[in-house]
């Protein structure tokens, strides 16, 4: 996709996500689903840049945010440092992290590499709630529970004024989006495409497989890390429960609602998908039922996704013009 | 002569140890399952440990559903395992046959048995609860030797997935099905030359592999419980035991499963518990590192 299109997209996507609070900027609720919206549209884009675009198949990005979010509650609360310092530092944090993780990754082929960062998520909850975690002032079994939220300036940015919050994320949200989109558009982006198509020729064009993969566990895991911490402010609880698959799941949808690979999907699946998950609410417990037949379904029927779908009906189209012509 | 402290801290090592050996035994049952059908059709199953619980629920269901008299685990088994062989061989007919011919399947196959797995993990949480279950013992009992103690489920639960394994290494070897299922692994164009269904093997090794989960699923279930959750945990190390021993190599699988086995209920003694699944991934970590073709692997 061209950057002209992906800017458009995105432009559209949030130019709509920023006219809604003058509609229902009153409705607590809605309010709290459109924060949400925001937030999983970045962690969603990131993944999609590890697995779409790089080719890394990494199943780590909730890790990273867990991470990130803990790391800037433990700095806010057990060292009072304010928050707006402590969400980068956070993000450094886990940009270090994803470096780590990366590195055993680096040499490993698909499925290996998809054990390890799962493994990361699978080890990180015992770590959390164990003791290592509460010496390191996780709160153990119960959380963090009295994080403090975001105050610039003497403001404070919480969801008890939920407008001026809502925008405050959608500026962060956006942000992240278009590094990620620059990101890919950029000689690096095309470098991580190469190295997912075709390895050995891109080696042979003195592309460093290792530098550039190591780039993108960086990158994806410092902005996962940063929106991390900024859900963590923002919410003000923590708990591992968030490591359990619903949150894994839900993420997994909505790249593949957007589209695997292709970039700016992420971001429309998110939106999609976080407000459709509140339709199926009243399914209760089946809810994650559904979700878990959903990621089957789109993977076995629609392998590109929205984005995939609609590009290949603009090209049909294209092409029948150019014909008649 | 031993002191009364250090005799205990005996008993108590060798308890560990029977309890090692028995999950290793389990785990060496998972892990050839998964060798061969990662070694065979490359399609790496994330659902693996939902089928390990699939085998557990569905003895569950025999026994205390409809309400099967007890005394008949051998009937149980003769029910679920073509259960499961038509659940495997189902699902890799509808789901990953359709995938095979797409460009970069092996990933998209992954993020579908992935779903899969939530599918079947939130599945059992419905219809079962969150609380677990429990499979009633094999065989009650214990047999004393001196004054140590094994219980016979212990003993029951080593030698029958041993007896799977060989079964299993047996089948492959002097089996038609067996021998086609090696060739296809060995050369799956070749296999097609000489007029091998590649297809009804693929689901055949696919559904074997189902088969031999699920048994470990109804052995492992007696000792410890049916966790709907528990699924992710046991693909992980049934993972680790396979990428440990070297994927593809049977031998380094049962080597890897022993010393796992050993580990994880050494680790448990000593630490607690919880530190298992950290054990088991800094041990992955350490292999993938120092030796990534693994124990007895022959490498890429």
């Amino acid at each position: 996709m061209r950057l002209k299109h992906m800017a458009i997209i995105i432009g559209v996507a949030y130019g709509f996500m920023a006219v809604l609070p003058l509609f229902v900027g009153d409705v607590r609720f809605v309010m709290n689903i459109l924060v949400m919206c925001l937030i999983w549209a970045v962690v969603a884009s990131c993944w999609d840049v590890m697995m779409g675009f790089a080719g890394i198949f990494s199943f780590g990005q909730v890790a990273f945010f867990v991470m990130g979010a803990y790391c800037s509650g433990i700095l806010a609360i057990d060292y009072h440092i304010t928050p707006v310092l402590a969400i980068p530092i956070a993000g450094l944090f886990t940009a270090g992290m994803g470096v780590l993780v990366g590195l055993p990754c680096l040499k490993l082929a698909g499925p290996y590499v998809a054990l390890v960062t799962f493994g990361v998520h699978m080890a990180l909850q015992p770590t959390l709630r164990g003791e290592i975690g509460i010496a390191l002032g996780s709160g153990g079994s119960v959380g963090l529970l009295t994080i403090p939220p975001i105050r610039i300036l003497g403001y404070t940015f919480s969801s008890a004024n939920i407008v001026p919050t809502f925008y405050l994320t959608l500026l962060v949200s956006l942000t992240c989006v278009l590094i990620i989109m620059f990101a890919i558009k950029s000689y690096w982006g095309t470098a991580f495409l190469a190295l997912k198509d075709s390895k050995d020729f891109a080696m042979s064009l003195g592309i460093s497989a290792f530098k550039y993969k190591l780039m993108v566990f960086a990158l994806t895991s410092f902005l996962t890390g940063i929106i991390g911490a900024y859900y963590g402010h923002f919410y003000g609880v923590l708990s591992f429960r968030m490591l359990d698959m619903d949150l894994f799941s839900i993420l997994m949808v909505m790249m593949l609602v957007g589209g695997l690979g292709h970039f700016p999907g992420a971001v429309v699946g998110a939106f999609l998908v976080v407000a459709g998950s509140e339709f199926m609410a009243p399914l209760g417990a089946y809810r994650a039922v559904a979700m878990g037949a959903l990621v089957v379904i789109l993977v076995l029927a629609l392998p590109n996704g929205i984005m995939g779908f609609f590009q290949k009906r603009l090209a049909g189209e294209l092409m029948q013009k150019c014909v008649k012509n | 002569m031993l002191s009364e402290d250090t005799i205990l801290l005996l008993y108590e090592i060798t308890d560990v140890i029977i309890a090692g050996l028995s999950t290793g035994s389990v785990y060496a049952l998972m892990a050839v399952g998964m060798t061969l059908v990662y070694g065979v059709t490359k399609a790496f199953n994330f659902a693996y440990g939902d089928f390990f619980n699939m085998g557990g629920y569905f003895a569950w269901i025999l026994i205390f559903g409809l309400g099967l008299q007890f005394g008949g685990y051998l009937v149980i088994l003769i029910i679920v395992m073509p259960l499961m062989f038509a659940v495997g061989y189902g699902l890799e007919k509808l789901m990953i046959a359709p995938l095979r011919k797409r460009e970069d399947w092996e990933n998209k196959v992954m993020m579908l048995t992935l779903g899969l797995a939530l599918f079947l993990t939130s599945l059992y949480t419905v219809v079962f609860g969150v609380r677990m279950k429990s499979l009633p013992p094999m065989l009650e009992g214990t047999l004393e030797v001196g004054q140590l103690v094994f219980a016979y489920q212990d003993i029951m639960i080593f030698f029958m997935s041993l007896g799977g394994i060989l079964l299993f290494g047996w089948m492959l070897n002097n089996t038609r099905i067996g021998m086609a299922v090696k060739a296809v692994a060995q050369n799956p164009v070749g296999a097609k030359i000489v007029g091998i269904p590649k297809e009804r093997i693929f689901a055949s090794t696919f559904a074997i592999s189902t088969v031999m989960v699920g048994f470990g699923g109804i052995l492992l279930s007696q000792k410890w419980f049916i966790n709907p959750m528990s699924g992710g945990t046991i693909m992980i190390k049934a993972w680790v035991v396979t990428a440990f021993g070297g994927m593809g190599s049977i031998r380094g699988g049962l080597y890897a499963a022993f010393i796992i086995g050993m580990m994880e209920a050494f680790v448990g003694w000593i630490f607690g518990m919880s530190y298992g699944i950290i054990a088991l991934f800094v041990l992955l970590l350490a292999t993938l590192t120092l030796r990534p073709q693994g124990l007895m692997g022959k490498g890429e």
